[in-house]
């Protein structure tokens, strides 16, 4: 091998010239403060206090903090509830959309709406229809002939309340990536189930759900991550309440920030941040050792 | 999809893709067609009363100036739109030389610009604010503009690289070789070919912004730069009890450029949605 | 017109676990107006070559010259992007743009040299009537045909006057008959212009028709450069000897005794005897292995009792119009030869073949072998 030639040339500087702008931003407005806020969880950082260095002492009062041990809770909670659910109903939704029929393009185009819909006036919606006393959830309720929920203002209720709302705003973009993974899968295999004698039913365990299992993997991994962030939607129906019951972590965090305990905060954040990335690489190990053991 | 064998599991089926479908649409529509009648309505609690409609809540929430909603509606769409545009541009550029030109070290950025996107906005907010403080940046539109170029660049990035890799190489190597720069290349081969793709990325790195809360929560005070998202949060009537036909209007207002957007390009929106994911 | 002087190129790629040569060492010149062709089987570096001379990958080391113009050198560190080269080349897909029409698809290059419209549409016109495209200049290109597609990208590279002509593989997307018609039509084309030619293929009887002269490649070095007579009547080596020619040389394994004169090539219990002008590599002595090659055309079907003959098996054969390819074994070597139309032999019917020991040949120490 002879040494390295560098394109004498302009090329170079132009792919640097195309490239560098694409880094810039997302590194200084983005890695940049993430990092700051990892160092900062080691600070005593509260306003009109001078910054000094606190070690553990934040991730110390992290674990003895009972409203901590609340959010924590009730994130996962939220977690292990909301995530199987969205996907259920996606797979429902997207397999009605994958259906040969005069309504399908109707469905498709209907189906975005709630996704591309703000999460905030989502929210507003929501709370609007959790209403006590003239909210359709309670009318429907009461046609039934049950007493009124109290939707909003008792712990299990604002919990089945956030849940719904984030069924409705997340499971169309669930149920649009599991319809990309649906038309992925060749027609061909269903053909030849059915003249193997396949029924629709066992066509759809042993077809379907296997091959579609790399976009589920990508979907939970998304959806995970996303609800383990949950903000927008708490903030506007519950503001965390009742009683702190809806704290979600992210909520907590931003408490602080706005409270005015940077390092708390950080500290908060970072956990949210270990997280995060404990239930990526879960997910990716587990989809890799499934994928291996077939 | 299924082609089904016998008459009777294809009657079951008809069935239940009858029942399923109007689920769905109940499940879809109900909350927006709710939120339209809200707002059109004299006052919230129709529900099992008179329903009297009127246009009151549109006319108040569009001609009160202390309401700020017009205002809110301006910061919105063009904090979105620079944004938006400006992130397509740039996003596009890195893109270009990801797909077309292997440098050392380019699957590592590849990964992190990945792993940016999926940070949580909490882990950022609080040092965001601070910059943006420092910069003197707060309540302004710059202030929202620059952390959304940095927020949704690396899922912009990516669906421009799916886009991207699918133009065959062999015509940017015939624009080199008919006498185009890189850069000339990217502007008169790559751009007119992925077209549709570029315009995907745009709708959706509009709609990202456009309905973006936290940051716009954080680093706004008022209605200088408050972005409508944020402006419906926050909105209070002055005597305790909500103006939900007001707030319902704005909601009305606010939603349907978005809605008319996702009908109109359902193909493109799903498309680049899909294509961000399943790469990712 | 030009001349392209290729000086020692290597160019090796990085895989995850080793290093692949692309091109060892390579050197060749091609002169000016002189239609030079790139033979290999596909992997042999011939594209890889071409593409280093359009400034599309950037070689390890050596050095590229046009006439005097550098247009690569390792040792000065230069290197001139292909738009500084003024080159022009025609893919194998053609690679046109298709938001284009197929005028400004002609056009393109001559609006980035910043020539006049004026002109460009001169030179658009007389490139488009030289091509017989003249009535398709307003259609985009995913309306025409392939051949017209092919005449498009050729009319692109040749209306800019290019100081060298490049084509990878350009008719390989063509259907049998079309490709025949179109390379008449480059020959004469390239024999009209006088532009200075590199054409990569894979196909010898392309390279056989087209070239002025043929560089065989394999595993990133040439083998042999030649015109197409010299490598058909004088190949170097075993590989050269069986990708030249339809149907390939016949190579049967041998053991050979040479001395200055001759070879004494022995071939299951035959002995048969060639001129040491024959054995290749030039000037091997002693006893070796090696190959004997003969050319089914210099086989001849023969009576029983002609002296030496083989006595072989046929196999079967291929009818090709005004000559019929016999496949037949011996002592299980497989031989083909070309017989003239009226033989009509019969698998399993045992047929006499004759040769004369001037067309044979020796190659020693090869390591392809016999397919």
């Amino acid at each position: 091998m002879g040494k390295r030639i560098s394109r004498a040339s302009s090329d170079t500087v132009w792919l640097a010239v195309l490239l560098m702008p694409a880094l810039l931003l997302p590194v200084a407005l983005i890695l940049m403060p993430a990092l700051c806020t990892f160092v900062n969880g080691c600070m005593q950082d509260v306003t009109f206090m001078p910054r000094r260095w606190a070690g553990l002492a934040n991730y110390a009062r992290l674990v003895q903090d009972p409203a901590l041990f609340h959010s924590l809770r009730f994130t996962l909670l939220f977690i292990a509830v909301s995530v199987p659910l969205e996907l259920a109903c996606g797979l429902l939704l997207a397999l009605l959309m994958q259906v040969q029929s005069p309504l399908r393009g109707m469905l498709r185009a209907l189906v975005l709406i709630p996704w591309a819909i703000p999460a905030a006036i989502a929210g507003r919606v929501w709370e609007l229809i959790y209403s006590y006393n003239w909210g359709p959830a309670n009318y429907l309720v009461k046609l039934t002939g049950a007493p009124a929920v109290n939707w909003l203002g008792s712990s299990t209720g604002a919990f089945l309340a956030i849940v719904i709302a984030d069924l409705w705003k997340t499971v169309p973009f669930v149920a649009i990536i599991l319809l990309a993974g649906l038309s992925a899968i060749p027609e061909h295999l269903y053909r030849q189930a059915e003249v193997d004698g396949a029924s629709f039913i066992r066509r759809f365990v042993a077809i379907t759900l296997p091959l579609l299992r790399p976009v589920m993997i990508v979907a939970i991994l998304f959806r995970t991550i996303d609800a383990l962030r949950i903000f927008d939607l708490i903030y506007i129906l519950t503001s965390g309440g009742p009683g702190g019951a809806t704290s979600s972590l992210s909520l907590l965090g931003y408490t602080y920030f706005v409270g005015g305990d940077f390092g708390y905060g950080s500290a908060i954040s970072t956990l949210i941040f270990l997280i995060a990335l404990l239930v990526a690489l879960l997910v990716v190990r587990i989809g890799r050792f499934g994928s291996s053991m077939r | 999809m299924f082609v089904l064998s016998t008459a009777g599991e294809r009657r079951l089926q008809r069935l239940l893709y009858a029942a399923g479908f109007c689920g769905a649409l109940f499940f879809l529509l109900a909350p927006v067609i709710f939120m339209l009648l809200t707002a059109l309505s004299q006052r919230p609690d129709f529900l099992g009363n008179n329903y009297v409609m009127t246009t009151r809540h549109f006319r108040e929430i569009l001609t009160t100036p202390s309401l700020h909603f017009v205002r809110y509606c301006i910061n919105s769409l063009a904090i979105s739109i620079a944004s938006a545009g400006i992130t397509t541009i740039i996003a596009s550029g890195g893109a270009y030389v990801a797909t077309r030109f292997p440098f050392k070290g380019r699957t590592a950025v590849l990964l992190m610009i990945l792993s940016l996107s999926m940070f949580p906005q909490i882990c950022i907010a609080g040092y965001l604010y601070r910059i943006i403080a420092a910069a003197g940046m707060v309540n302004t539109w710059l202030g929202l503009i620059l952390p959304y170029i940095a927020w949704i660049m690396p899922l912009t990035f990516w669906i421009l690289i799916s886009y991207f890799s699918q133009i065959p190489q062999e015509l940017d190597r015939a624009a080199f070789i008919d006498g185009c720069s890189p850069l000339r290349t990217l502007v008169t081969i790559v751009f007119p070919l992925a077209a549709p793709g570029l315009f995907s990325t745009l709708l959706l790195a509009f709609i990202f912004t456009f309905n973006e809360f936290m940051f716009a929560l954080i680093l706004t005070n008022d209605h200088a730069a408050r972005t409508v998202p944020v402006g419906i949060a926050l909105f209070q009537g002055l005597h305790g009890e909500l103006p939900w036909g007001v707030i319902m209007a704005a909601s009305v207002i606010t939603t349907l450029p978005v809605i008319l957007m996702a009908l109109l390009f359902q193909r493109h929106i799903m498309q680049g949605l899909t294509r961000g994911a399943i790469k990712g | 017109m030009k001349r392209l002087t290729v000086t020692d190129i290597s160019k090796s790629y990085r895989l995850t676990d080793r290093t692949v040569a692309a091109l060892a060492g390579v050197s060749l010149t091609v002169e000016p107006e002189e239609f030079f062709i790139l033979l290999g089987p596909s992997g042999c570096g011939k594209s890889t070559l071409l593409n280093s001379i359009a400034g599309l990958e950037l070689p390890d080391s050596g050095e590229i010259r046009l006439d005097s113009k550098v247009l690569f050198s390792a040792a000065e560190r230069r290197v001139l992007s292909p738009r500084e080269r003024n080159i022009a080349m025609v893919f194998q897909s053609y690679a046109l743009y298709p938001h284009m029409t197929v005028a400004q698809n002609i056009a393109f290059p001559l609006k980035i040299r910043r020539i006049d419209k004026v002109e460009i549409r001169r030179r658009v016109e007389a490139g488009a009537t030289m091509l017989q495209i003249g009535n398709v200049l307003a259609a985009k290109p995913a309306e025409l045909s392939g051949g017209q597609r092919q005449r498009v990208a050729i009319a692109r590279a040749l209306v800019r006057e290019p100081e060298l002509f490049l084509l990878d593989e350009p008719l390989s997307n063509l259907d049998a008959q079309l490709r025949s018609v179109t390379r008449n039509h480059l020959k004469v084309l390239q024999n009209r212009l006088g532009i200075t030619t590199v054409y990569v293929t894979h196909d010898q009887v392309e390279a056989m028709t087209l070239g002025d002269r043929i560089a065989v490649m394999r595993n990133g070095k040439i083998e042999q450069i030649g015109t197409p007579d010299e490598l058909c009547q004088q190949p170097v080596n075993a590989f050269v000897a069986s990708f030249i020619g339809t149907p390939p040389m016949n190579l049967l394994p041998v053991t050979a005794e040479i001395d200055d004169r001759s070879a004494r090539l022995h071939v299951a219990d035959r002995v048969v005897t060639c001129s040491s002008g024959n054995v290749r590599p030039l000037g091997t002595q002693g006893s070796r292995r090696g190959y004997l090659g003969i050319r089914p055309e210099h086989l001849h079907l023969c009576t029983a009792d002609y002296p030496d003959s083989l006595a072989a098996t046929v196999t079967g054969y291929e009818r090709i119009g005004r000559e019929t390819i016999v496949f037949a074994t011996w002592e299980g070597n497989v031989i083909t030869l070309i017989a003239d139309a009226t033989t009509h032999p019969s698998v399993g019917e045992k047929i006499y073949i004759s040769f004369s020991a001037e067309s044979l040949f020796c190659f020693i120490d090869d390591a392809i072998s016999p397919e």
